[in-house]
């Protein structure tokens, strides 16, 4: 099981602690903090021994698509170990192009069951990030079931929806004051808090609590789960020392309950690993 | 030039009737599974076979929702529904997830498969993708301009299908679980609980709110027909029988109106306002024309409006004692100034003289809703069933 992490910011990389980083695209991905540009992303490609995942996750319009396919083969060229996609153009570019890129599926929200994992596995995507949504019974059938490289992310403050409309600087303008780029949001009726952050694709949505997953990693460990991703935003200040106790609890085969012990400090959300979903509010009469 | 597809919403069997009869070419419906309307009433094996003979005699299609992100546990039994309600006699599925759109074109190339606006799709290169997989019609994102809905139709082979009326969702379909976090329901398999109709605080004078105005494109019917657009799709599976049969008679005569050019400004006027009429939110193009702005949202401080101008819907009229019966919906009375308007787009103006209840005791006010009354109408345009009384003026 390899460690893939997301940086809330460009001063560290951890690229020496951790098997992989994930660097958004800047103008070509939603749904993250921390932007970097196809130089910026070369260049750490260049330097990094670890491996390199960029996000190319957006829903891309007629005009972007010209300049999405040559950032898509730019990143072929220098040779990134994946790109997350949720436009299924990228799928089309890469076989049009004849790319060797390995693709990471990454519909945010719908990568939930195992046989449409297999169908984009045999049309050349390599990795799912499995949906935040599903529980961890149905993330495992998934893994033991596909034939798909599975990611599963385990730490993070989760992507909760993402609109192209620029909803903060509406509401200020509707309200008459000078717009904000972010914005925290409270829905009374769960007490829960929500960020907003927004920048010119849109507006991205984050459930404003840190995911607690530290403690289903020995679970995806023993199923032979091949990536968990950690996403520092929230955790600035611990996340050096998370990394590195996430890769040696790893790689001591998951034992040491103290970690997960440890990371309690994080808090107790385990999002919906052991919550299901309902959709019937009433039986059909 | 084939004429562009009217696709109306239909959540049981009486809608798929009243939206036929009110001149939809199609209807799209849900099953019990696997439809992002869970909480419809939707429709069993019987009824789709029902609805597929009823509009199969008008010689109309039924397009059949089948778009949730499916989780291990739908898979299933899929493949055995799917079976059976292509035996029922749909002719097309709605579909978002592309497992699923494979193994109906593998085993059933005789149904079509229609892309779901779930899957938001923005851009020619993604139905280039799935115009390989066999997909015959791809409902367009929501987020498109004019511009780019016209250069996805010259760029594909496939046939492309808008919304033009209804509701809107605030974030990309598909991309947005605000429900399951909220309320733990999940907004991918039917159960959105419609969470960007909340407000939230966030510490300013008014609280946050992202609720989007209702998309109307009755003013560019024909800018979408001359594009090429093949299919004009109308929101609200849950919606009543007048709001149906209102905008599907309303859209029907806008789109004839355009090919047979009768559309005159006057005709069209009337044709917005009864739309206007019966809707409940105010309206927007959102971004056909423009990108879209602070004036496609609602803010704090609104409310949405109860429309009571629906009176009645007609059950039978008998021509020989001039009576209308009608199943009541709204309070009206002696005196009021009523429309009468038939499937066929026929509208009647009278003003209320006589009325009674079901045991044809005259009376002065109706006033308990689904209650059966008659009205007194000497007319010779003929009322069919499916008819609705409305208040006039």
């Amino acid at each position: 099981m390899k460690l893939l992490i997301e940086c809330s910011s460009k001063e560290n990389l951890y690229t020496n602690k951790t098997d992989g980083i994930i660097l958004p695209l800047e103008g070509f991905s939603v749904e993250s903090k921390c932007f970097f540009s196809m130089t910026e992303i070369k260049d750490i490609k260049d330097k990094s021994s670890c491996m390199v995942f960029v996000k190319v996750n957006k829903n891309f319009m007629n005009e972007e698509i010209d300049d999405l396919k040559k950032v898509l083969q730019e990143l072929d060229d220098c040779g990134v170990d994946g790109v997350f996609f949720y436009d299924l153009a990228v799928l089309e570019i890469k076989n049009e192009l004849n790319l060797q890129l390995p693709l990471v599926w990454n519909q945010t929200h719908m990568v939930n069951n195992y046989k449409t994992c297999d169908y984009y596995y045999s049309k050349g995507v390599s990795y799912a990030l499995v949906g935040k949504e599903i529980t961890l019974e149905e993330i495992k059938e998934i893994v033991q079931n596909s034939h798909i490289s599975v990611m599963v992310e385990v730490v993070s403050k989760p992507s909760v929806a993402f609109s192209k409309r620029k909803l903060i600087t509406h509401y200020y303008q509707d309200l008459g004051k000078v717009k904000k780029n972010d914005m925290i949001i409270h829905e009374r009726g769960t007490n829960q808090d929500y960020e907003l952050f927004e920048n010119q694709d849109g507006t991205s949505f984050f459930l404003d609590i840190v995911t607690n997953g530290t403690s289903v990693i020995k679970d995806l460990f023993d199923i032979d789960t091949p990536f968990i991703i950690m996403r520092e935003y929230g955790l600035e200040n611990i996340f050096s020392q998370l990394i590195q106790d996430t890769m040696n609890y790893i790689s001591n085969g998951c034992n040491d309950s103290s970690y997960v012990e440890k990371y309690k400090m994080i808090g107790d959300s385990t999002n919906f690993f052991f919550r299901k979903t309902i959709y019937k509010v009433k039986k059909n009469g | 030039m084939d004429k562009v597809e009217l696709l109306s919403p239909a959540g049981d069997l009486e809608r798929l009737k009243v939206t036929l009869l009110y001149g939809a070419d199609a209807v799209y419906i849900g099953g019990q599974n696997y439809s992002l309307r869970a909480n419809a009433n939707n429709f069993s094996l019987e009824e789709i076979k029902e609805g597929c003979i009823f509009a199969h005699s008008l010689g109309k299609r039924v397009h059949l929702t089948l778009n949730i992100v499916f989780h291990n546990e739908d898979m299933a039994d899929v493949e055995k529904y799917i079976q059976d309600v292509v035996d029922c006699g749909i002719d097309a599925f709605i579909v978002s997830d592309p497992f699923i759109i494979s193994y109906i074109k593998t085993n059933f190339p005789q149904v079509e498969v229609h892309l779901s606006t779930q899957n938001s799709t923005s851009n020619y290169k993604a139905i280039e993708f799935f115009e390989k997989e066999g997909v015959d019609r791809v409902v367009l994102a929501r987020e498109l301009s004019k511009k780019q809905i016209a250069e996805i139709v010259e760029k594909v082979g496939v046939d492309i299908e808008v919304f033009i009326h209804g509701a809107m969702c605030t974030c990309f379909s598909g991309r947005c679980a605000l429900s399951n976090y909220v309320t733990n329901r999940d907004a991918n398999r039917g159960g959105c609980a419609q969470v960007c109709r909340f407000s939230f605080q966030n510490g300013e004078e008014k609280d946050f709110t992202m609720a989007l105005k209702d998309m109307n494109m009755a003013e560019y019917i024909g800018d979408l027909i001359e594009i090429g657009v093949k299919s004009f799709k109308v929101e609200g599976r849950m919606r009543s029988l007048y709001y149906l049969a209102t905008v599907i008679g309303a859209y029907r005569e806008i789109i004839d109106g355009y090919y047979d050019h009768s559309l005159t400004p006057n005709k069209m006027k009337k044709l917005e306002e009864r739309l206007d009429r019966v809707a409940n939110r105010e309206t927007s193009t959102h971004y056909f024309k423009k990108e879209a702005d602070y004036t496609d949202q609602y803010y704090s401080g609104r409310s949405e409006v109860s429309n009571q101008d629906y009176l009645g819907q007609v059950i039978e009229y008998d021509k020989e004692t001039k009576l209308v019966k009608f199943y009541e919906r709204n309070y009206f009375e002696i005196g009021d100034e009523i429309e009468l308007f038939t499937p066929k787009g026929e509208h009647i103006e009278f003003k209320l003289a006589k009325l009674y209840n079901e045991d044809m005791e005259e009376i002065d006010v109706a006033r308990h809703p689904d209650n059966i009354y008659y009205l007194y109408l000497d007319t010779d345009i003929e009322i069919p069933e499916y008819s609705m009384i409305k208040m006039g003026g």
